[in-house]
């Protein structure tokens, strides 16, 4: 079973997660149908590093994983105050 | 009516224990506390604290507790005495054996000693006020958490036919803490040796408890463990 | 079976002759020592025929008595398919044979065998399919005759269990590399476990020689006593590893538990596996691996033959010729596949032993006597794969094969590491390894004891490195040592006249593999699965390598590019019991359970919880509707502990429940509840409660009983992006609730001491109030799902049965009566109210369910708005209304379809009979044009029956809503 370095509880049986997909920032309230059909239905699935949404289940701790989907490979996990500090992907 | 509900009845506490009926029927003895009764043990007090030597299971869920949540927790608390550990996952003992766990930054879960109730969880839990504690807030712990002491050598060793992570005493501290699934049901265990032996306190959700009591016997059978009153965790010569 | 007498020492190492044991297969009896297998035991009573083959009901025996092989599969007593060879012998074991046909040694189904020419490769998928309908009885004869073990469907379920276990270092394999690895690894400060799958740890020490006078035994002890002085160490034997998962999961079976093993490294030290001759009837009992002759005879005292032929393609061979003369076996001949004799100290002495060694010579054919081998005609190699002249016949009834190994390295495989063909040497060797992944002694090449005890030891100090422990002695493997040894002849000789096995398992041979190439199935993993080559229960462990090159040969390539096929867990043979054996499903409970129980409640499965469903002995509709009729005319209590509930606290309280639910909030009063409805970014219903403001900065918020941990972790993950300032807390279990309702609730309410106003203008209907209630912190709400005057007591969990006991007391004169969730369902419906997740579905909005009042016109957002203003601007195509039954007769169903004319309309949600007013009552999806009150619907009930309804408003009963604001 893989192990996912959570960054609360530290490396942790995966068993112990669940996944909530891509990290995706909604549009605006008012934005147009065509942005939030495209935010609300549309998936990148990329073959690539993604920055995925995943809850550590025993203290609900959400944190942001970076992971290579053609290896499984997890790179690097923080939480969202990080990914905003860091300026990337916002 | 048993003979625990009528004593229950005369003293007019409503509060009960979550393994109250498996206590019942194994006999056990209990000492009413505030926060219900507390089983100090099943009149072989000597064996038991034998027993807890190697494997005990020890219900402690009618002594106090309670956690506190939010961004200023640890500021608010060290103004009421208690002194959180800097580290998340880790515990401190602080006066009269409570013992402050540091579940995250911003989480706090503060426990009695195994043996008796401290007054100073009382006292932090009075002092608290929606207005003056900021953004730090109490959770109810004595009723969502039941508590379960596991004590002895031999704990570890049955803890791996329930959690995935490793116990053992050169691997998992004293006085460090895990947040974890045991037998697939979220837990805190939580290490705080007594007189020596090891000693991993288990709080898990409250209605689990029926459920989590059949798995750690059933766990515990190998090893012969035994359910055991609090008097067998206590120093020799406390008063209960 | 007559007890025949064992080689003395230094031959049976594993047994124990002062304890001799008794067993009985095939209905005779037998007698073993303790540390012998079955397989062992029958061997030493002279039993050499253990099984029938799967098609041609062929008499197998033993090969590699190591478990790599499926021959000496046994039934015993309700267990199938256990392999004799890894079964431990004990005091009465009864063990049967499998796949007989009358009795063993003399069974009528080998007729089979002569009608080969009918059963083709792939011959299933021709033969039995036509006419239509035909398989079915095919099925049935077939599975009779070519079954394995029979499986009793009324056994118990044993304890079988699960655990984990923690090391640095993980070594598979306690040969001499495994056990050097371990030491070292030990050396630098790791805790290691050594898993081997053989009773007796030690490897190839234990059976095999390498030199003309070497003590491997001695060798093996002293390793195995300086494990033993290693604290952090631990070796399990008779374990399989299974497989190797991500991260160095590893599955262990060992007696009835699986372990659950986390490495940080892992060094495989697997060994390997015998490779297979194939000659024609290369399968007859006494044709085996030079190897098995050497356990029969080292680990177990047993005298594998009277005449024995070697036939040799390596050094090994040489050594198992000296065993058997040691033994007091006549070794008739060695064959060499080799073009030359090796000039070593081992070939030197088998010759001086006056043993006739024959290069370049191999078996054409074995002969059968009696379910035996009774002699081999040799011939010479004159090409790959080609013979000349069949020559001379040798009489045997033992046949070694020594013709080198397989790397056993499907764990390496399983981790990502590959295994190809070398075309120089001839041999199969591992490729590549994943990282923090090492192999070490013959599954890496190695041919000696010291080169597999040097390469052990580098395998440890690496894994030991990997896991964060380092020694500054690194381990150095001479060059010279592991040289690869020279070419491996090629080990096929097909026969013109077939029985040329390639597969045991499924009693396969050379012409079945080459027909199936040339019907098209010429890549390696559609070769398989036709021919079905590797897919038996010894899982192409001994055919994999004769069937690679086969292929090659047939389509001209090399045997590296034909590939291989996936190997896959698991390794050995996994009972259901090791998967299926104590699992956990968690079950909560209510605090107020037991009462439920003593009352003699009906429980039913809600989510994760029990819940009482109904009271009493009585019939349950009776008793259902005796329960609503109190709730509606007197008064009744409900346990709805399982409700979710969370609180909300903080100065952003009011503008996250503004944005996580579809109402406004931020208005509300304390001392106040309002209905909370949710739904996720897509505008689709999620969940509902109430939210009870008890302070500007906190509200008490309930979910539904299924809903409550998603809806929970739901609030997280949205204030982990919105940082409000609040803290949310799920503190379900912590509060019992339960709900008295009816006419007299305030009645018996008042009769319990507290400080609770409960006058109607002090605590009116949808407040809330915090206070004391006999004796017990209470929260109390008033809310009218059952629409009668009620209240929600919420109490710590630990006073759950108090309050339900004060409760009762105070209620007996009123006639209170406890009732289930069943009769709850029928209240709500009187008063139409949904249920989330059975009046929704996952597409549900709250416009399509009549909650389109609950979404708040006049915030800028609420997760859903913008997708439901999008969903709005489309006209709706079907919305939640009620109905009642006009016709007489069987009621409809939940789920049942509603028809207009010949097309489906929509859909039952809820259904029953209202005991209020006596009649059938439900909630349906319909198009709008149907939706309007008065309208006929048809309902297609049970057998298609066509039941007339109309559409009603809602609330059914009490539509003014007077009862709940009393």
């Amino acid at each position: 079973m893989k192990i996912m370095p959570c960054p609360l509880n530290g490396p942790r049986n995966i068993q112990e997660f669940i996944c909530r997909g891509e990290v995706r920032i909604p549009p605006a309230a008012d934005a147009s149908a065509e942005a939030w059909a495209e935010y609300l239905f549309y998936r990148e699935n990329k073959a690539g590093i993604v920055r995925e949404w995943w809850c550590h289940l025993p203290t609900t701790f959400w944190f942001i994983a970076e992971r290579d989907t053609r290896t499984d490979e997890i790179i690097r996990t923080y939480t969202f105050d990080a990914l905003d500090e860091s300026g990337s992907g916002r | 009516m048993s003979g625990a509900e009528g004593a229950r009845a005369a003293n007019g506490n409503p509060r009960r224990s979550f393994f109250q009926r498996q206590l019942e029927e194994l006999g056990a003895r209990f000492s009413i506390l505030e926060d219900g009764p507390l089983a100090t043990d099943f009149g072989t007090a000597t064996a038991e604290r034998e027993q807890a030597r190697q494997l005990g299971l020890c219900d402690l869920s009618s002594l106090p507790r309670i956690g506190f949540k939010g961004a200023n927790t640890a500021a608010w608390l060290a103004g009421r005495g208690v002194a959180l550990p800097a580290q998340p996952h880790r515990l401190a003992r602080i006066e009269d054996g409570l013992l402050a766990c540091r579940l995250s930054p911003g989480e706090a879960l503060l426990l009695s000693q195994p043996w008796g109730a401290s007054r100073l969880i009382k006292d932090v839990e009075r002092a608290w006020s929606i207005e003056s504690a900021g953004l730090c807030f109490p959770v109810p712990r004595r009723d969502s958490h039941a508590w379960l002491a596991l004590v002895g050598a031999r704990v570890p060793a049955m803890l791996t036919k329930i959690c995935g992570i490793d116990f053992r005493p050169h691997k998992f501290a004293d006085l460090t803490l895990a947040q974890t699934q045991v037998a697939r049901t979220s837990a805190i265990v939580a290490r705080a040796d007594v007189e020596g032996t090891g000693c991993w306190h288990l709080l898990f959700d409250s209605a689990s408890a029926a459920y989590m009591w059949q798995v750690l016997i059933d766990a515990m059978s190998e090893f012969d463990g035994r359910p055991v009153g609090c008097a067998a965790l206590a120093p020799p010569g406390s008063a209960l | 079976m007559s007890a025949r007498e064992r080689l003395p020492l230094p031959f049976g190492i594993a047994i124990d002759r002062s304890r001799p044991l008794g067993y009985s297969f095939d209905g005779r009896s037998g007698s073993g020592y303790a540390g012998d297998t079955l397989a062992s035991a029958l061997a030493g009573d002279g039993v050499w025929l253990l099984s029938r083959s799967f098609k041609y009901h062929r008499p197998r025996g033993l090969f590699s008595l190591a478990g790599h092989d499926a021959n000496t599969m046994v039934q015993v007593e309700d267990e199938p398919n256990v392999l004799a060879d890894r079964l431990v012998l004990r005091e009465g074991l009864t063990a049967t044979p499998l796949n007989g046909t009358g009795t063993l040694t003399r069974d009528r189904a080998r007729i089979l065998e002569r009608l080969h020419r009918f059963m083709p490769v792939g011959f299933y998928y021709h033969a039995f399919f036509r006419p239509a309908g035909t398989w079915p009885r095919w099925e049935k004869l077939i599975r009779a005759m070519g079954g394995l073990g029979t499986v009793n469907t009324g056994q118990k379920h044993g304890y079988y269990d699960k655990a984990y276990a923690f090391c640095d270092v993980c070594v598979i394999g306690a040969g001499p590399a495994g056990l050097s690895a371990a030491l070292e690894a030990a050396a630098a400060g790791a805790e290691v476990i050594i898993i081997d799958d053989q009773a007796l740890p030690g490897g190839a020490l234990s059976f095999a020689r390498e030199e003309v006078d070497g003590d491997a035994d001695a060798l093996r002890r002293s390793l195995l006593s300086q494990i033993e002085a290693q604290p952090s160490i631990t070796l399990w034997s008779g374990a399989i590893c299974q497989g190797w998962f991500t991260d160095h999961w590893l599955p262990v079976t060992r007696g009835d538990r699986l372990y659950k093993v986390r490495a940080a490294a892992v060094v495989i030290a697997t060994g390997t596996i015998g490779q297979q001759v194939v000659f024609r009837n290369n399968d007859l009992p006494g044709i085996m691996l030079g190897s098995a002759a050497q356990r029969l005879m080292r680990l177990y005292g047993v005298r594998p033959g009277t005449r024995a032929v070697i036939l040799a393609a390596d050094e090994a061979g040489y050594g198992v010729a000296l065993d058997l003369i040691d033994a007091g076996v006549e070794v008739a001949a060695l064959l060499d596949l080799r073009t030359e004799v090796p000039a070593s100290p081992l070939a030197a002495a088998v010759r001086e032993r006056g043993v006739p060694v024959r290069p370049r010579m191999a078996v054409a054919e074995a002969v059968e006597g009696r379910n035996h081998l009774s002699a081999v005609r040799i011939a010479p190699v004159v090409g790959e794969g080609t013979l000349g002249t069949a020559g001379e016949t040798i009489a045997c009834d033992l046949l070694c094969l020594s013709a080198g190994g397989v790397p056993n390295a499907a764990l390496v495989c399983h981790a990502g590491g590959s295994v190809r063909h070398d075309a120089v040497s001839g041999r199969f060797v591992v490729a590549s390894t994943p990282p923090d992944l090492f192999v070490a002694g013959s599954v890496a090449g190695t041919e000696s004891f010291a080169a597999a005890m040097a390469g052990g030891r580098r395998a440890g100090w690496q894994a030991a490195r990997a896991a964060g422990f380092s020694n500054p002695h690194e381990p150095q493997v001479e060059p010279a040592m592991v040289a690869p040894a020279g070419p491996m002849p090629w080990p096929i000789f097909p026969h013109p006249k077939g029985k040329d096995f390639v597969d045991y398992d499924e009693d396969l041979t050379v012409s079945h593999v080459r027909d199936a190439v040339a019907a098209g199935f010429d890549s390696v993993e559609l070769l398989k699965r036709y021919s079905t080559a590797g897919m038996g229960p010894s899982q192409g462990r001994i055919t994999n390598p004769v069937l690679y090159r086969l292929l090659a040969q047939a389509t001209g390539q090399s045997v590296e590019a034909v590939g291989s096929v996936t190997v896959r867990p698991p390794i050995g043979q996994e009972k259901i019991g090791h998967l299926a054996g104590r699992g956990f499903d968690p079950v909560r409970l209510s605090p107020i359970h037991h009462r439920h129980q003593e009352l003699g409640a009906t429980m039913m499965v809600a989510g994760t919880w029990l819940r009482p469903a109904v009271y009493g002995e009585g019939g349950q509709e009776a008793s259902i509707r005796d329960e609503v009729r109190a709730v509606r005319n007197g008064v009744g209590l409900i346990d709805v502990s399982t409700l979710g509930k969370i609180e909300v606290r903080g100065p952003d309280a009011a503008a996250f429940l503004e944005r996580i639910y579809t109402f406004a909030f931020a208005a509300q009063p304390v001392g106040r509840v309002r209905y909370a409805l949710m739904t996720d970014e897509v505008g689709n219903v999620m969940d509902d409660g109430v939210a009870a403001r008890l302070h500007a900065h906190h509200f008490y918020v309930t979910a539904t009983t299924g809903g409550a941990d998603g809806v929970y972790r739901f609030m997280q993950w949205c204030n982990a992006q919105w940082r409000l300032a609040v803290d949310i807390a799920n503190v379900t279990a912590a509060y019992a609730a339960v709900n008295i309702a009816g006419p007299r609730a305030r009645a018996v309410l008042a009769r319990l001491e507290g400080d609770l106003d409960l006058a109607p203008e002090a605590f009116p209907y949808m407040a809330v109030r915090e206070g004391m209630l006999a004796g017990m912190p209470v929260r109390a709400l008033r809310v009218g799902f059952v629409g009668e005057l009620g209240y929600e007591l919420h109490v710590p969990s630990s006073c759950g049965e108090a309050i339900w006991d004060r409760l009762l007391a105070a209620g007996q004169s009123e006639g209170i009566r406890p009732f289930g969730v069943e009769a709850q369902r029928i209240l709500r419906l009187e008063k139409g109210h949904v249920i989330i997740g059975q009046d929704t579905d996952g597409l549900s909005t709250p416009g399509e369910a009549g909650l389109g009042w609950a979404l708040s016109k006049k915030k800028p957002f609420f997760v859903g708005k913008a997708a439901l203003e999008l969903r709005q601007r489309r006209a709706m195509n079907r919305v939640l209304v009620g109905f009642v039954q006009t016709s007489t007769g069987p009621q409809p169903l939940e789920n049942h379809l509603i028809f207009a004319g010949s097309e489906v309309a929509g859909r039952v949600t809820s259904v029953a009979f209202s005991p209020s007013l006596e009649r059938v009552i439900g909630l349906a999806y319909v198009p709008p044009a149907l939706a309007e009150t008065g309208t006929a619907l048809t309902i297609k009930g049970t057998g298609g029956r066509l039941i007339a309804a109309e559409v009603s408003k809602t609330p059914f009963y009490d539509p003014e809503n007077r009862r709940q604001e009393m």
